[in-house]
């Protein structure tokens, strides 16, 4: 029941979504071009201050530009360093349990420790 | 003894010497790239160019001495706290490891881990500066548990050898630390 497929319900709420933006960027270039005196003449003096429509794109460049920059520095201070245990295991493979050995079937999933490993890639000669 | 040619994982040329003291005994040594002229020449003049256009603009000529002033005392600190020249493994099958670094100054640090700390090593994958390195490291055993591992420590931070050097460090490494199965274990 958790298909992306269209259906009558998304239709309206696109359109409504749709129309809603519409009126919304009308009423922003509006609000920042009419000049004041022509608005309040029409009766709607409760407006904020001009420099708004100006400054909040502005904030909002400058914070996605600025988001780039602190993704990076994120993802660089998770990473885990080189002499930490988590580049070797981690709570999952520390608590897992060993499956009994079942003949002629496929051994059961689980994390080899990296002595294992390192032994099989690479102390074979051949 | 003998030395061979390789390569640390930016491309510089390093070189491992293998040394075999004895039958239980083995010291590896990685030589680092050495400082380059040119790069030691262009953050010279780096820097003094910089200073020099700060003397045009201010006129003040303590401006100069202070940059030479700079520039001796920072290479000093390079070569004493951060360029490393050779860092080597010493292991000692039923001693321990000790690892040691020598700086271009000519200062070692050197650290010891006893045998009946070491659980293994090995060589890992981790991931460093938008990169997949390999490096080789010593798992110290966790007191409590058997199969857990307490600490990394990572070896050859400084040179980085690629795989094929490690490679060759770590069967090394394996022929001695076999060697504490089969023996009977005293004390």
């Amino acid at each position: 029941e958790n298909s992306p497929a269209p259906l009558p319900e998304r239709a309206i709420y696109g359109f409504a979504l749709f129309l809603g933006s519409w009126f919304g960027f009308i009423l922003y270039l509006i609000w920042a071009y009419v000049p004041e005196t022509w608005l309040f003449s029409l009766g709607l003096t409760y407006w904020p201050q001009k420099y708004w429509a100006v400054a909040l794109p502005a904030y909002l460049l400058v914070a996605v530009g600025i988001g780039y920059i602190l993704l990076f520095g994120i993802n660089m201070m998770s990473t885990a360093p080189l002499n930490s245990t988590h580049t070797i295991t981690d709570n999952y493979a520390k608590k897992q349990q060993q499956k009994k050995f079942q003949e002629e079937a496929i051994p059961a999933l689980r994390d080899i420790p990296i002595s294992e490993v390192n032994r099989t890639f690479f102390l074979p000669e051949k | 003894m003998e030395e061979r040619p390789y390569r640390s994982a930016s491309g510089a040329p390093i070189a491992l010497r293998r040394r075999q003291h004895s039958a239980s005994c083995r010291e590896l040594s990685v030589r680092c790239p050495r400082l380059q002229l040119r790069s030691l020449s262009a953050v010279t003049s780096a820097v003094w160019l910089a200073a020099y256009g700060l003397f045009v603009l201010s006129q003040n000529s303590m401006v100069l001495s202070a940059a030479i002033f700079v520039t001796l005392i920072g290479l000093i600190i390079y070569l004493h706290f951060v360029k490393i020249d050779q860092e080597s493994l010493l292991v000692i099958g039923s001693l321990g490891i000790q690892v040691t670094s020598s700086y271009a100054s000519g200062k070692e640090s050197t650290t010891f881990i006893e045998m009946s700390q070491v659980k293994d090593v090995v060589i890992n994958e981790a991931i460093h500066m938008q990169k997949v390195i390999y490096y080789l490291c010593i798992l110290l055993q966790d007191p409590g548990d058997p199969q857990g591992v307490s600490e990394v420590v990572p070896l050859f931070q400084s040179s980085k050898p690629r795989l094929d050097c490690l490679v060759e460090v770590y069967k090394s490494c394996q022929e001695i630390l076999e060697q504490r199965k089969t023996a009977p274990q005293s004390g």
